[in-house]
């Protein structure tokens, strides 16, 4: 007998750690594809931007009176100064800081209310399914930006809070929507068959055996929600209902739309955050549209 | 809130009557609401700022026939006093078509005229329909009307129009003059072009009756005595056809523009001439942008908007743009925007801190930020330093007596005079314990050169240590609450130069009489203030004979402001913005060529008759 013919014993393969690393980065060899970089880059920079920028140049108070009325920009005020003689440059790091903040809760609050009512209504049924989805579509039909435009009247003192909340408590159907057909098509399932008899109430089996089966979803609703939140802001302050006595990229656009910033040629004071909004708000899309080809094989690109 | 918006536009689409609604309200704030105040004492009319058009709904009336076509050379166009499409040209309305209305403060002459043209720069009275003023004694006024006054249907115009419009106010509580016989006792015919006027004695105040004379635009009696004695509220008649005695016709109007028509039977032809354009039309714009614009590129002839930074046009794009001044301020103060402060509520009833406020507010920023340098850094005075008032003016009563931008005496009064120890986040706290904020700075929306200001002083006010928060609410939210007291600190204005100014605006800061307690409407002093000492020299400096009286009682009316700071005055604006480009008209008059007054209404009149078409 030929030993040596006998086949070898196959020996477990050892991954090494950076293959480790590739291929979660890979995600298994499916590839995460040119957008989601751009977008993760563009995102990264803007985050760092306004978060660290302050800190890194210096903490200057974007509300203090540097200059004239629209000075050009300079050395000392690299993006010149707006209707009030303040620094550009210092309030796009703080706008951006404030909508980006205003943006994540509004996101967080309208994709928890949305999921909250959705999973119930989808996995309960019924009368309560029934009651939800009633609620749900009433509210969609009130087009959001004039609920918004009436809390904003309402509260008289709006901080940076109040207003991610006042954005999330007006867009959350359409996640409620989605989720709830998410969710009607999980409820079959058998491993639910499996939790209801080992006896798990009803948040039990949505948290752990629902709402897990379609994180992706959510996260991907949370990304949209998170965009639109920056969006709805921004046109919230450029009506002037925007949050009190702070300043963001809505704040500085509804100044410099006063104060005729485009027919005296004084592009420092609205472009800059045009821009910024522009960029965010793809990034924020180009983010979304990369992780559902992701998370959705039938997207995916050869 | 919509509900406003609707009425000036008769849209719905937020975002625009939401900008729409600023830029009325801008161009046309302290002007049109100066003449709400000019007399109103029972004003019955909606105190809606002017150059909206009455809540009549959305129709949309054109005139058939009306003319179209405006040879350019011919035509004057004139923008910032039409916004929202016209509906009538009834004088008395508030907010009527342009030119018939805009109140006592900018009476157009275009179409109805008054008996006499106030000149911001003098102060005098100059001749329209009325040739001469003469006062016998101080109690009587005779007022001789130009011959061949008329109608522009032919019919001659006589004293006795002149009485019936007066005598209007006598039954009919809703015409803006209201208050005429408070003042003057009897309005009688001498001969046809003769009238005669005994002042009440007891409360003499010709300065008061100048103003109606030069402010209340004479009705002709053949049309108005069948509608005063219809029983129908005056101010709610819709008028579009109107006929006036001006020496323009309203020849159409719609959504997009009014336009006017000189009429070459005008009786005035013999005794002022021809006025240059044949046509004036006011393009109707829907934001300030474009009506700024439209003058930049010369399809505007003369603005009354609020032009941000308008130096550049001539220093930097050399267009052939011009204000009354060629430099800073630009324009001529013609009224004092106010920061009242309430009196009656803890801790702004104690005079030492108004004037810590006082003291911390950077006026010369707010001149240059707020008021994009059109206006003169503000002075602790009632009295505007310049024009016709600067003759009572008193410098070293401010010196002495008023307050001036100065932190550390802000700082000195807090801590010295008032006992405040500075917290930890850096605002005052008082011995009572009470914190020195936030307390709430409100002015309306849109209001841009107020909003700013206001964010400047709030800056000032906490780099003191006092913390001030600003609110813009809509302005019909604040005509309600201002004038009923409701509020901690606020913006608003009172009555600019005029022929009863400075006394009106003393009368309107400081006078307590006639003022209903909180929650109820005031015509003046909105955070009721009180000091017995003040209705003697009021009465006083009203009756006075001669200049130096009068400023004397002015000086002391002024000494008792500025201890007591019961409101702030934050810049001055012009009575109305005046800017031209000399594109197509040349010869418009500015302070190296005084020969009229930057005013459009009045006596400013004139401009029309300087002017001359360039080719």
């Amino acid at each position: 007998m030929d030993v040596a013919a006998a086949p070898r014993p196959r020996t477990a393969k050892r991954w090494h750690p950076l293959v480790i690393t590739i291929s979660i980065l890979r995600l298994g060899g499916i590839g995460i594809n040119t957008r989601f970089w751009v977008s993760i880059g563009l995102l990264g920079a803007i985050v760092v931007f306004g978060l660290l920028g302050p800190t890194l140049l210096g903490k200057r108070d974007p509300l203090r009176i540097v200059g004239g009325l629209y000075d050009p920009p300079s050395s000392q005020v690299w993006l010149g100064t707006d209707n009030f003689g303040r620094d550009v440059f210092t309030q796009l790091m703080y706008g951006t800081r404030t909508s980006l903040t205003i943006g994540l809760i509004a996101g967080a609050v309208a994709t928890l209310i949305g999921v909250a009512v959705g999973t119930l209504a989808g996995f309960r049924g019924g009368t309560i399914e029934e009651a939800l989805m009633g609620i749900t579509n009433v509210v969609i039909t009130i087009p959001s930006i004039v609920i918004l435009i009436l809390l904003s009247i309402a509260i008289a003192s709006r901080s940076i809070v109040v207003m991610g909340v006042i954005i999330g408590i007006t867009s959350w159907p359409w996640t409620a929507r989605a989720v709830r057909a998410q969710t009607a098509s999980l409820r079959a399932r058998e491993h639910l068959d499996l939790a209801r008899l080992s006896g798990a109430g009803t948040v039990s089996l949505i948290l752990v055996d629902i709402i897990p089966y379609m994180l992706s979803y959510i996260f991907m609703a949370f990304v949209l929600q998170f965009a639109s939140g920056i969006l709805q802001e921004a046109a919230l302050s450029l009506l002037g209902l925007g949050p009190t006595n702070t300043i963001s990229l809505g704040i500085m656009l509804h100044w410099s739309l006063l104060w005729e910033a485009v027919r005296t040629g004084a592009w420092w004071a609205f472009f800059p955050p045009t821009v910024f909004l522009t960029i965010i708000a793809f990034a924020l899309l180009l983010l979304q549209s990369s992780l559902d080809e992701l998370f959705n094989p039938r997207l995916r690109r050869k | 809130m919509r509900s406003d918006d609707r009425m000036m536009t008769g849209r719905t689409v937020h975002r625009l009557t939401r900008r729409r609604f600023l830029e009325v309200t801008l161009a046309t704030g302290v002007m049109a609401a100066g003449s709400l105040l000019a007399s109103c004492r029972q004003e019955a009319a909606t105190p809606v700022p002017g150059g909206q058009t009455p809540a009549t709904g959305p129709t949309i009336v054109t005139t058939p026939g009306a003319v179209t076509e405006f040879p350019r050379n011919e035509t004057f166009f004139v923008a910032g006093f039409q916004w929202g499409p016209p509906t009538t040209f009834n004088p008395m309305t508030p907010g009527t078509g342009w030119p018939a209305g805009q109140g006592f403060n900018t009476p157009f002459q275009h179409l109805y005229e008054t008996l006499f043209g106030f000149n911001l720069l003098t102060g005098g009275l100059e001749p329209r329909l009325g040739q001469r003023l003469e006062q016998p004694d101080p109690a009587t006024m005779v007022i001789t009307l130009h011959a061949g006054t008329k109608w522009q249907d032919g019919q001659p115009l006589t004293a006795d129009d002149v009485i019936f419009t007066f005598e209007l106010a006598k039954d009919h509580p809703e015409v803006p003059h209201n208050t005429f016989f408070d003042y003057v006792a009897t309005i009688s015919k001498v001969d046809d072009r003769t009238i005669r006027l005994e002042l009440q004695k007891d409360r003499l105040n010709p300065g008061f009756v100048k103003l109606l004379l030069s402010g209340v635009k004479i009705l002709p009696k053949h049309i108005w005595e069948a509608r005063a004695k219809s029983g129908q509220t005056l101010t709610e008649i819709v008028d579009t056809e109107p006929v006036g005695s001006g020496p323009y016709k309203l020849v159409g109007f719609s959504p997009e523009r009014i336009a006017l028509q000189r009429d070459d039977n005008y009786w005035g032809i013999a005794v002022f001439g021809t006025p240059a354009p044949k046509y004036i039309v006011h393009p109707i714009f829907k934001s300030n942008d474009e009506g700024n614009l439209a003058l930049e590129q010369g399809r505007v002839d003369i603005s009354q908007q609020f032009v941000p930074k308008i130096w550049e046009m001539w220093e930097k794009k050399n267009l052939p743009v011009g204000t009354w001044f060629k430099q800073p301020p630009y324009h001529v103060p013609g009224s004092i925007p106010l920061l009242f402060i309430n009196v009656n509520k803890k801790p702004w009833d104690n005079p030492a801190l108004r004037r810590a406020l006082a003291h911390a507010i950077n006026y010369a920023q707010i001149a240059e930020l707020a008021m994009s340098r059109y206006s003169i850094t503000a002075n602790s005075s009632l009295i505007i330093p310049d024009g016709a008032e600067q003759k009572f003016f008193d410098q070293a009563n401010v010196e002495r007596n008023g307050w001036k931008h100065d932190p550390q005496r802000a700082v000195q009064i807090l801590e010295q005079e008032l006992g405040a120890k500075k917290g930890n986040d850096g605002i005052y706290v008082l011995p009572d314990g009470t914190r020195l904020g936030p307390f709430k700075v409100e002015c309306p929306y849109g209001w841009t050169d107020w909003q700013t200001a206001l964010e400047l002083v709030a800056q000032s006010a906490k780099d003191v240590g006092i913390e001030i928060n600003t609110e813009f609410p809509d302005a019909p939210v604040l005509f309600t609450r201002i004038p009923n007291g409701d509020f901690e600190l606020a913006l608003w204005f009172v009555n600019g130069v005029s022929p009863a100014s400075p006394w009106i605006r003393f009368r309107d800061v400081l006078d307590s009489r006639g003022v209903p307690p909180v929650g109820q409407r005031a015509f003046w002093n909105y955070n009721r203030y009180n000091n017995p000492a003040v209705a003697d020299l009021l009465d006083r400096a009203a009756a006075a004979q001669s200049e130096a009286e009068q400023k004397e009682l002015f000086t002391e009316l002024d000494r008792i402001f500025m201890r007591d700071a019961p409101a702030i005055p934050l810049m001055y604006r012009p009575l109305e913005f005046y800017e031209y480009n000399e594109s197509v008209w040349t010869g418009f008059p500015n302070s190296g060529n005084p020969v009229a007054p930057p005013q459009q209404g009045g006596a400013g009149i004139k401009i029309l008759y300087v002017i001359k078409p360039k080719s």
